[in-house]
């Protein structure tokens, strides 16, 4: 996984205003961010630094294979 | 058809389709199924329209966007700043540590001297205008940036806004812009929508600077998979010529986890920026494309006996120590005996975009094997993107400007002649550009766009979510990016595979941008991101097969030389009255006829 988990979120939307890959998105009626595209996440951890209360979680694998120029 | 390749074969469909569904889905994708109809989670017909008008419309929320805003409105002009992500965290900008500056008063070389050694590296590409004002106003931008905290903090955010607010700039954030308007041959705004909720946005605006960045194909281990070369495709698309879509960012990755751009530059987003010094180099061409091509891969970027190879018996040497006879040439005052050397500690890394000091760090490599190609699609910075027409970033479009990367300045060429001078450059000429187009403002009465043109801007926008039937935007990159990235067709290039790889790369522009679908607005962005990628590679391949020659970081396997005598030319590209895509070439030295 990259963007692994949010656990303990405050509903700032500071994750969602800072991911610049649209990966996380509000859950209005619970008024906590979720992880909506964890396939688009491109593991630079903006959102964890930008989080107040240290709540997001990011494991270094993508979820998707990795396309390279050569391996 | 044998059972391997049927295997490999589904093992592919199955993770292409898990690029749209999400990883969680994957295990229980029935690879049999019949495809599925789009049922869009959002109702293409709710979207709403809105129109704003300002004199200075500025796209882009990265270091060229904060300054263009800034000294628009300090030249008089009513501004607006419209970002696809947030101020200071969008683009490559929230990931570039280190910041150029040339200070007169303890340089050790003039400026003269400073501009020709550029020239010389870049073996005669860079634009000497550009070269030269970056130097003489970097400075004063980081004297700027220095007073807005900007070297206070690794989030650059608060820094940014603080000049806006002071200001009262209007920002308005998370808009992806799709198109520029243009009526009686000049840009007259630009329109976009939301992420947020549905809603289309039109902007009226007397000049528009793009200080979009450049982009990748969603390349992995660099932070630029929001960077799809939106702006540059968006003004090829009204008329603008565009250029250096044949040079490389010669940008490894690490083998091990090769898709975290975090754990590839060992958690350098954490570092505070700092100044870089003003040397001049010549370095992260495809050089190490090269040997990986000659010798295979399994190398090393970092430097012999450096802190991963002490002890480490048995592993693989340097890449830089096999370094195979031929490959790019290198002018023999840049010519190193061995790789590039770790950096002292107060001095930048080898990245032209991502110095900073991390001597226990580094980028890709320094710590272990690499792969190739962690910025596939993206060439050497300032080096593609509008052509200008003068030292403001003009663009060929009356009333459009460009700076930072999506300004095809050459302000160091073909090549990386400095580390930490992106930065500084997106910041000068963003400052530029937004004085010019706050100037040129003055002289434009007001402006409009028909209702019709308007309406046949919204279709387009909202076409992907109305299609019934039709490919997954992740589906079409992941063809892209398999069509494009291996080494033997993006950077150790030959005729043969590059006309095989324009030939896909048309196909997916005729028949499939026409049938990309998205089911919400987080998959329309991904549309429109897509269909830039693609007429980025189309403007890749032409370039690439045009340019028959090698030149810094655009290497031809069957052109290994430098052909002074018919290449000290930039190649520009446009759109003609039919639709086409067209190719020329414009001397080094010159501006567009």
């Amino acid at each position: 996984m990259p963007i692994h988990e949010i656990a303990g979120c405050i509903g700032c939307e500071a994750c969602v205003k800072s991911c610049p890959t649209d990966v996380i998105q509000m859950d209005r009626e619970r008024n906590k961010a979720y992880i909506a595209y964890p396939e688009d996440c491109q593991i630079c951890h903006l959102c964890r630094l930008n989080c107040p209360v240290n709540a997001i979680t990011i494991t270094p694998e993508k979820s998707i294979p990795v396309m390279v120029a050569w391996r | 058809m044998s059972q391997d390749t049927d295997l490999s074969r589904r093992r592919f469909m199955g993770a292409a389709a898990g690029g749209l569904l999400g990883v969680s889905a994957l295990g229980a994708l029935d690879l049999n199924a019949a495809p599925i109809r789009n049922q869009p989670r959002i109702d293409p017909d709710d979207f709403t329209s809105d129109q704003t008008e300002t004199d200075v419309l500025v796209i882009g929320g990265g270091m060229a966007g904060l300054f263009a805003a800034v000294k628009a409105h300090d030249a008089g002009a009513r501004v607006l700043l419209v970002s696809k992500g947030r101020l200071g965290s969008s683009g490559l900008t929230p990931f570039a540590k280190g910041i150029f500056s040339y200070d007169e008063s303890t340089a050790k070389m003039s400026i003269d001297d400073f501009v020709a050694g550029v020239s010389e590296s870049s073996l005669g590409t860079s634009n000497p205008v550009f070269t030269r004002q970056l130097a003489e106003h970097s400075k004063a931008r980081v004297d700027e940036l220095k007073a807005w905290g900007f070297f206070d903090s690794a989030i650059y955010h608060n820094s940014f806004m603080r000049p806006i607010e002071q200001r009262n700039i209007p920002v308005q954030e998370r808009i992806m812009i799709t198109h520029l308007l243009k009526d009686q041959g000049r840009v007259v705004g630009a329109s976009g929508f939301s992420l947020d909720e549905n809603k289309i946005i039109h902007y009226r605006a007397k000049t528009v600077v793009l200080c979009t960045g450049s982009g990748g194909f969603k390349s992995s281990g660099f932070p630029l998979c929001d960077v799809t070369h939106d702006g540059t495709i968006m003004a090829y698309k009204i008329g603008a010529r565009v250029t250096g879509k044949e040079w490389n960012d010669g940008h490894p990755a690490s083998a091990e986890n090769s898709g975290s751009c975090y754990d590839n530059w060992h958690g350098q987003v954490e570092e505070k920026p700092s100044i870089t010094s003003v040397d001049i180099h010549h370095d992260l061409g495809v050089d190490l494309n090269y040997t990986a091509y000659t010798q295979g891969p399994g190398g090393r970027m970092g430097p012999p006996g450096g802190p991963d190879q002490e002890g480490a018996a048995g592993g693989p040497p340097p890449m830089e120590d096999e370094a195979a006879s031929g490959g790019p040439y290198v002018p023999e005052a840049f010519r190193r005996k061995g790789p590039p050397p770790m950096p002292p500690k107060d001095e930048g890394l080898l990245s032209g975009l991502f110095g900073g000091r991390r001597p226990e760090g580094g980028p890709p490599g320094m710590q272990g094997n690499v792969v190739g190609g962690s910025t596939a699609g993206m060439a050497i910075h300032k080096s593609e993107g509008l052509v200008p027409v003068d030292e403001t970033g003009l663009s060929t479009v009356p009333g459009l400007y460009a700076a930072g990367d999506a300004l095809g300045s050459y302000m160091s060429g073909g090549i990386y002649t400095q580390v930490g001078s992106s930065l500084a450059g997106s910041a000068v000429q963003g400052a530029i550009a937004g004085e010019a187009a706050a100037k040129a403002s003055q002289k434009v009465n007001t402006v409009g766009v028909s209702t019709s043109k308007l309406a046949a801007v919204e279709e387009e926008i909202l076409a992907p979510l109305k299609r019934e039937r039709g490919y997954s935007p992740a589906w079409v990159t992941q063809v892209l990016q398999g069509v494009i990235f291996p080494n033997f067709v993006l950077y150790i290039k030959k005729e043969r595979l590059m006309q095989a790889a324009l030939a896909y790369v048309e196909e997916l522009r005729e028949h499939h941008v026409p049938m990309l679908l998205a089911d919400d607005r987080h998959r329309l962005r991904l549309a429109h991101e897509t269909e830039n990628m693609i007429i980025t590679a189309e403007m890749k391949m032409r370039a690439s097969i045009m340019r028959k020659e090698s030149r810094c970081s655009h290497y031809r396997l069957d052109y290994p030389e430098v052909d002074d005598e018919n290449w000290r030319a930039w190649i520009n590209i446009w759109q003609d009255e039919n639709g086409r895509m067209q190719l020329e070439k414009q001397p080094f030295g010159t501006w567009p006829a």
